[in-house]
């Protein structure tokens, strides 16, 4: 009788470098593989990059708009649907980059390039921030509902402070704080151009980047998160002692997942401010540090995809609402919360991909 | 005799922020504390026990029964609530955040078109007395008694009825209750209800204190929130001790600073009590009893 | 509550857009006129009567015939009490809906974040609230009342009738640190004493320590710059405690109407310097509540925020019709002919080129002990004169800024 012949993983050829990070594209941390699965994805980018050609400019910009929010949603994604840390604060750090952008591109103006230089360092610093606060919580053994309350606490501290730095002291070079009425003046980025610089208000332009932004953001984190560091977040998820256990420094982990979330807060944080020309404390406050969390909750919170859709989906869901809807906008959108949590816990778009890929494993067979 | 007043004073700043502490978080402990359920809409049973407390109150009832009816009125909605929704969410705290917060939306949004943007209050009873040079109001005073009053009703209530201890069981090991007869879905139920009376008591108590708009909720929830999370889950060992340090830290920072101090400085000992008790104060006490 | 009387509205302005987006502004079809106002969150309680105020001027000018025989239509949006919407909805109500003028903007932040898109789009937007004034922008337009009008009619007059020493309780933030600025500086020319300060951060409801603050100063009189309905909850509370002193208000009663919401006597002795409220008993004010209550019979109250509306959309009607369009650079033409006025809820207003700001005739409300109101002064014709005064002149230059006493438009 001939034993089974099975492949011996240590022959394996090992895979390196750019072959292995693309292979990270499909793993066991993210839905979807094959190539079904890719070809839909090349198709709704491709649909993306011809919008603009079928809407008018404020359409388009307000697409734009809704991109900004995806890195935030994402970030909220890995913090918490991966790594299990329920964080109530990603808008401190929204606001920390938002509000340092708006410094920086104050004090330096928009030639050369600068915006992109200044958006880099904004999310940094958002970046560095949450690692400190990582390190705090995490280093202390802080978890579970207490990590929520830390963090509420920090993003509701911060926005009591900015609010209240109206007065003409309260400066950054010749960047006044200005307070509750928030800070504007700052420009938007700032593509250098040979004819004259290419300044990315609301719109096509900034359509693009951000879409491109969207794009590598989501791809490098699917790589991220299937490799081995996204690995070892799951594993926290579902069993912490088992993770140290087996050897890992929960700790270094969460710290450095809750960093990335900060960074992509933060970057969300810098993008609207570009956008909007705007950031105000209330950004930080109680109602817009539910929002994520009600969108990652609705989309998905297990897999990034959901969470990115889900994100998407729920905010311009939620905007049509209040256009049409007026005053039963709110309440509609309570409803829909509590019917998400009672009939698909995993999040409506989640659950919907999930039953859509069912529907196709029975179509094929 | 200038001590008097001094420390008179002293002793009325801490005790109204220790009220106003223990009354605002007393419901939200006992539902977290004891079914692991973070309630959102907590500020808006506040709102309903406030609004039901005005309109009976100003409709001809003595402000004790106007509290008592608002009270009431808040734990038989609550009971609805959780008869409909919250049965499916015990233990899962993070799921309870987004279904309560949408009952939230809900309630303020509802209200607002329902009745207004504002309802008329009643006007504060008891008026004021002197003491040194100073008049205080002698409702504040009524409000720390009854802070201490529902502790103790609380405790006597969970220590020393039947409910309480059927409902402490059945807390601590649902099955367990369950073997020996107890129908838990009912006990969650009355638990919940009390929970959420006892956030009807706290909107009633302020009311008249207050302006009272649909999202007047607000005020109370961040306050009360981090004073149970920092308490643990235990009330007595848990909120109530937590709810004094709080108290004693924000007034005397008030006193000192000025409110922007009084409020940050709240919020930045939340943090610095977590990292050093990662449980909560009631798992560092019970720690410290063994 | 009523059902929402924007249905039919949204519904035309919904079959509008659907109708391909037409991209150019039609010069005989309707006037359109966007309207973004907080309906619903933290501050409606005051904002839906603005919607009601333009709703009823739009159909008395539309009854008689339109804006040189156009008729309005309105966009409306309810922007929540969220400055991010206000964002969204003044893009979409500029790019999309393509509207003439867009009347929108409650607080001060709200004001900031939509004013660089106008900016942007060189649109024309008319703030109709009072604020900490400053603003020096030509594409606004800003008919609520300004510090230097309330405040220095009210603070002598206070002085004059109570004693020189001062407590300020302010809001935390840029118009409370703002109006306390200008409270300082009339204070001190008027050789008086400030005996306290005190900022509280929005949302805070408790109010003990300030009390025993309060009582023990020496204050003759408390100036009050609260904002909020949480804030509000001080007057409730040292009533109870029995504080016992004056008030002086510039942004109380006249915009939250307090003394109708809360039980006598706790705003007693409040003093409120306002450009309207529709207690005030003249023939024009009357005529105006009446019309109003005819068309919005439940209408809790009618606060100077609406009047402002009403006025604003009328001060609008004369400049298109005197510019003969509704280009924007005509109107500016027309505003820097220096009488633009009309005669109003609140008497005469006229709107000053330099700054674009309206002069107002201030009435000093005095609130009695059973809450019902007295007016033991008026001033006629008070000038936003500050802004021209420190350098800003729209007749010349655009910087699109807001200006503080502490920070002053730069010397030419």
């Amino acid at each position: 009788m001939n034993p089974i012949e099975l492949p011996d993983a240590s022959e394996a050829p090992a895979r390196r470098g750019l072959k292995l990070w693309l292979s990270r594209l499909e793993g066991p941390q993210t839905m979807g593989r094959g190539p079904a699965f890719w070809a839909v994805v090349v198709l709704a980018v491709l649909a993306a990059l011809s919008y603009p050609a079928f809407a008018n400019d404020y359409v388009v910009g307000n697409a734009a708009y809704f991109f900004v929010w995806t890195f935030m949603a994402m970030g909220l994604g890995v913090v918490w649907g991966y790594c299990g840390a329920l964080s109530f604060g990603q808008t401190a750090f929204f606001g920390l980059a938002g509000y340092a952008y708006g410094v920086i591109t104050i004090n330096i103006g928009s030639a050369f390039g600068a915006t992109w230089l200044a958006l880099l360092l904004a999310v940094a610093l958002g970046g560095v921030f949450a690692l400190l606060i990582g390190y705090f919580m995490f280093y202390g053994r802080i978890k579970g509902v207490f990590v929520g309350i830390v963090t509420l606490s920090v993003t509701l501290v911060l926005e009591t402070f900015m609010a209240q730095t109206a007065g003409p002291q309260w400066r950054i070079g010749d960047a006044r704080l200005n307070g509750f009425n928030g800070m504007s003046g700052m420009p938007p980025l700032t593509v250098p151009w040979p004819g004259g610089d290419i300044m990315l208000y609301s719109g096509t332009a900034l359509y693009y980047v951000l879409l491109g932004m969207v794009v590598l953001c989501y791809l490098g984190l699917r790589m991220l998160l299937n490799a081995p560091f996204g690995n070892v977040l799951v594993a926290i998820r579902e069993n912490p002692e088992r993770a140290e256990m087996l050897g890992y420094d929960i700790r270094l982990y969460q710290m450095l997942a809750f960093g990335l979330g900060g960074a992509l807060a933060g970057l969300s944080g810098a993008l609207y401010t570009a956008w909007g020309q705007y950031i105000t404390p209330s950004s930080m406050g109680l109602t817009a540090a539910a929002l994520p969390i009600v969108w990652v909750a609705v989309g998905g919170r297990r897999d990034i995809t959901a969470t990115l859709l889900g994100c998407l989906l729920v905010i311009a869901g939620f905007q049509s609402l209040t256009i049409y809807g007026s005053q039963y906008a709110l309440v509609v959108m309570g409803a829909l919360l509590v019917f998400t949590v009672l009939v698909t816990p995993d999040g409506l778009v989640f659950t919907a991909i999930n039953r859509m890929g069912r529907l196709f494993k029975r179509v094929r067979r | 005799m200038e001590f008097f007043p001094a420390s008179f004073s002293i002793f009325y700043q801490f005790g109204n922020a220790f009220a106003f502490l223990v009354i605002s978080c007393a419901g939200l402990a006992v539902i977290f504390g004891m079914m692991g359920i973070i309630n959102l809409a907590h500020g808006e049973f506040i709102m309903c026990g406030a609004y039901v407390t005005a309109s009976t109150a100003r409709a001809g009832l003595p402000l004790p029964l106007a509290i008592a009816c608002g009270a009431l009125t808040a734990a038989l909605v609550g009971m609805v609530l959780e008869r409909t929704v919250i049965r499916h969410l015990y233990h899962r705290p993070l799921d309870s955040i987004i279904a309560t917060w949408g009952i939230s939306l809900i309630a303020t949004q509802a209200v607002l078109i329902l009745l207004g943007p504002s309802m008329s209050g009643t006007g504060t009873p008891l008026g004021s007395t002197l003491v040194g040079e100073r008049s205080y109001s002698i409702y504040r005073l009524v409000l720390f008694a009854s802070a201490v009053g529902l502790l103790g009703g609380l405790y006597l209530l969970f220590y020393r009825t039947r409910f309480g201890v059927i409902a402490r069981a059945t807390i601590q090991r649902p099955e367990m209750a369950r073997a020996l007869g107890v129908d838990t879905r009912r006990v969650y139920g009355l638990t919940f209800g009390l929970g959420a009376g006892l956030a009807g008591l706290a909107g009633g108590l302020y009311a008249p204190t207050m302006t009272m708009v649909p999202t007047m909720g607000a005020t109370f929830i961040v306050e009360s929130f981090v004073t149970v999370v920092v308490g643990g889950a235990d009330i007595f060992l848990g909120a109530a001790p937590a709810a004094a340090i709080l108290a004693v830290i924000k007034a005397a920072l008030t006193a000192w600073y000025g409110q922007l101090f009084g409020q940050i400085g709240l919020l930045v000992a939340v943090i610095v009590v977590i990292r050093v008790m990662p449980g909560g104060l009631s798992a560092f006490i019970k720690r410290w009893q063994r | 509550m009523k059902k929402n009387p924007n249905r039919h509205l949204m519904a035309a302005m919904l079959a509008g857009t659907c109708i391909a987006g037409l991209p150019a502004m039609a010069q005989d079809g309707p006037i359109k006129i966007g309207v973004l106002e907080d309906q619903s969150g933290d501050f409606a309680a005051a904002t839906n009567v603005k919607v009601h105020a333009i709703e009823l001027a739009t159909k008395e000018i539309n009854d008689a015939g339109g804006i040189d025989g156009r008729p309005i239509e309105l966009v409306i949006y309810d922007t929540q009490s969220d400055n991010r919407r206000y964002q969204e909805f003044m893009r979409r109500v500029l790019q999309q809906d393509q509207v003439d003028v867009v009347f929108a903007g409650f607080s001060s932040a709200s004001r900031e974040a939509y004013r660089p898109i106008v900016n942007q789009f060189d649109g024309l937007a008319f703030y109709n609230n009072q604020y900490e004034g400053g603003v020096c922008d030509a594409n606004m337009i800003v008919t609520g009342a300004v510090p230097e009008q309330q405040f220095s009619t009210l603070i002598p007059w206070m002085m004059e009738e109570y004693g020189p020493n001062v407590y300020t309780l302010a809001a935390d933030y840029n118009f409370g640190q703002i109006s306390a600025e200008w409270v300082r500086q009339i204070v001190d020319e008027q050789g008086g004493t400030m005996v306290g300060e005190e900022f509280i951060p929005l949302g805070v409801s408790q109010f003990s320590q300030t009390i025993q603050n309060i009582q023990e100063s020496d204050a003759d009189f408390v100036v009050t710059l609260l904002v909020g309905a949480a804030q509000a909850s001080y007057y409730e509370q040292a009533n109870a405690s029995n504080v016992d002193l004056p008030m002086a208000s510039s942004v109380n009663v006249g915009q939250g109407y307090e003394h109708k919401r809360f039980t006598p006597p706790s705003l007693s002795q409040m003093h409120v310097t306002t450009n309207y409220i529709e207690e005030i008993d003249t023939p024009a004010s009357n005529d105006f509540v009446e019309r109003f209550r005819a068309m919005f019979p439940d209408e809790p109250y009618i606060n100077q925020e609406a009047a402002n509306s009403y006025i604003g959309i009328n001060l609008y009607k004369q400049m298109v019709e005197r510019a003969g369009s509704t280009d924007h650079d005509e109107i500016r033409a027309v505003l820097g002919e220096g009488d633009v006025c009309f005669d109003g809820p609140s008497g005469n207003v006229c709107l000053d080129p330099q700054s674009q700001h309206m002069s107002h005739t201030i009435y000093l409300a005095k609130v009695e002990e059973d809450h019902s109101i007295t007016f033991p002064e008026v001033w006629e014709n008070i000038e936003p004169y500050w802004l021209g005064d420190a350098g800003c002149d729209l007749t010349q230059n655009d910087p699109s800024a807001q200006y503080t006493p502490s920070n002053p438009p730069p010397a030419q």
